[in-house]
């Protein structure tokens, strides 16, 4: 039952989601803020892939943005 | 995700850089994420050429570690939308690693972990133990190939190698990306594999066993993992771009630390021996992520992201990150300060010594701090320039950042009076110094 009650949810969520979606956004001709760069979610990749190495060598959290996995022996 | 815009006829920089981030985004769901590929213009002539983008950056803590790590990225877009990206890292690092035993009023000598006599230390009272013989170098090599199979779909797999002389890690992934609501909104869900090997110095010691009486087993180690992430990225308008992901990874097999050891300590304060670290032979966490991108006016934007992580293992943490970049001279050059926060709680396990006095037990145990709660700041700021290019290519760009991070130990558990007046939380503070070239 509360297995239910959980997939009714869930599929309001997902369908009140889906429909915010759809009254957001913009037209292709009103991109020109979002062109750019530092509009992009990956501006600097470099930079975040450096510095996610250093906190995944001094924390116990990584990823989020990207998988968590560090491939080094580090942590 | 990325939405692309479709008004603006992208650049030769813009493109190039756009593809510097989707192969950037390491494996994975980030490879999806981007559907960068799809915008670049067919008929440029920089379809031809390789993008790059590289950076060497020094890194330092306060008495302990030093690494330089330079770090390059090739990238590719094809006439038909496919995207191909290189990527290569070496770390080169050397200085004092902390061994996990507790700071004490006497000298403690520690045998190192290949056991060569010679590689022996000793530390002076009141001091952080730390191996001062610590060396290593890592080289990691990746791929990430990016094929749009309809106009609003696409699927990037990618895998990655990394070796250390101890330590050797392979990593496949794949990802998918659906754009619909005229691409303001995307759907991406990316799996990825790690498969690790260790081969410790001098060979993986018994797990909580008695440090004196080394035991170590012979044979290398293994753990791997397995993570799935699901993200949704909307543009929410004109001027703001959201994301938010949720993802879960799941480790097995030797978790352990084997350079870790514990402090025991009696009543009085006194060190009376160490046992090596036992962790759990598996490790489940899960983490949601948003990140949201908003241009205030022409020249000041902000990146904030916030995240949220816990484990089985007890340990919850938060995370802010804010970038501020304001940028100058027709957004020839910009600054960009930046501002992290992150704190965490303890793993269950987490003890800075075991008492002497405490009954033996089976469970589990480790000194390691970066499994101990604190909190930790990081300071930041970037400057970048356009320069003339370089190659045919019509612009490049030279940056450089610098950015302080710190750690401070949040809790403390109550010590033995002869413990006191030392300083058993000592934190980390470190500095890192980047310059970076893309054209």
């Amino acid at each position: 039952m509360k297995f239910k009650h959980a997939s009714s949810l869930l599929l309001v969520c997902c369908a009140t989601l889906a429909s915010g979606c759809t009254s957001l956004g913009v037209k292709p001709w009103q991109r020109d803020v979002l062109a750019r760069e530092e509009m992009q979610l990956d501006a600097d990749p470099l930079d975040a892939a450096i510095d996610d190495h250093m906190y995944f060598s001094k924390e116990a959290s990584s990823g989020g943005r990207s998988f968590a996995g560090g491939g080094c022996g580090c942590n | 995700m990325q939405l692309k815009p479709k008004a603006l006829q992208p650049n030769a920089t813009n493109a190039r850089r756009r593809l510097i981030a989707a192969s950037c985004a390491l494996l994975g769901a980030a490879g999806a994420r981007s559907q960068q590929a799809n915008v670049a213009p067919a008929d440029s002539g920089l379809l031809e050429d390789w993008s790059v983008d590289s950076a060497l950056a020094y890194y330092h803590e306060d008495g302990r570690i030093l690494a330089i790590e330079p770090v390059v990225n090739l990238a590719k877009v094809f006439a038909d939308g496919q995207s191909l990206n290189f990527n290569g890292t070496f770390d080169s690092l050397s200085g004092s690693s902390p061994n996990g035993a507790l700071t004490s009023h006497t000298a403690q000598t520690f045998a190192s972990p290949s056991g060569k006599a010679a590689h022996a230390y000793t530390t002076a009272p009141g001091q952080l133990p730390v191996d001062p013989h610590y060396q290593d170098t890592r080289i990691a090599v990746g791929a990430n190939w990016t094929v749009p199979f309809t106009r609003v779909d696409q699927v990037s797999v990618g895998a990655k190698l990394s070796d250390e002389h101890d330590f050797l890690s392979a990593t496949v992934s794949a990802s998918i990306a659906h754009d619909f609501n005229e691409k303001n909104t995307t759907l991406s869900f990316g799996i990825d594999n790690e498969y690790d090997s260790l081969h410790p110095i001098g060979g993986a010691p018994v797990a909580g066993s008695d440090y004196a009486l080394a035991e170590k087993q012979t044979g290398g180690k293994t753990k791997d993992g397995v993570g799935v992430l699901l993200g949704v990225t909307q543009v929410m308008t004109r001027n703001w771009l959201s994301e938010f992901n949720v993802s879960v990874d799941r480790f097995k097999g030797y978790l352990n630390d084997p350079y870790k050891i514990t402090s025991i300590i009696d009543s009085a304060g006194n060190t009376t021996g160490y046992e090596y670290e036992s962790r759990p032979d598996q490790r489940t966490r899960k983490s949601a992520y948003w990140e949201n991108r908003v241009a205030w006016n022409s020249p000041l934007s902000t990146a904030l992201s916030l995240r949220y992580m816990s484990d089985d293992w007890g340990i919850r943490s938060d995370t802010a990150l804010l970038h501020v970049r304001w940028s100058l001279s027709n957004r020839d050059r910009y600054i960009e300060p930046t501002f992290r926060w992150y704190r965490q709680t303890a793993a269950s396990f987490y003890t800075p010594f075991i008492p002497s006095t405490a009954e033996p037990t089976t469970g589990y145990e480790s000194s390691d701090s970066r499994l101990g709660a604190f909190r930790a700041l990081t300071y930041g700021v970037k400057y970048a320039q356009k320069l003339p290019g370089v190659g045919g290519r019509a612009e490049s760009e030279f940056s450089i950042r610098a950015e302080y991070y710190q750690q401070t130990f949040a809790e403390r558990v109550p010590v033995p009076a002869g413990l006191q007046g030392l300083d058993l939380y000592p934190g980390l503070k470190a500095i890192l110094v980047q310059i970076g070239w893309r054209f």
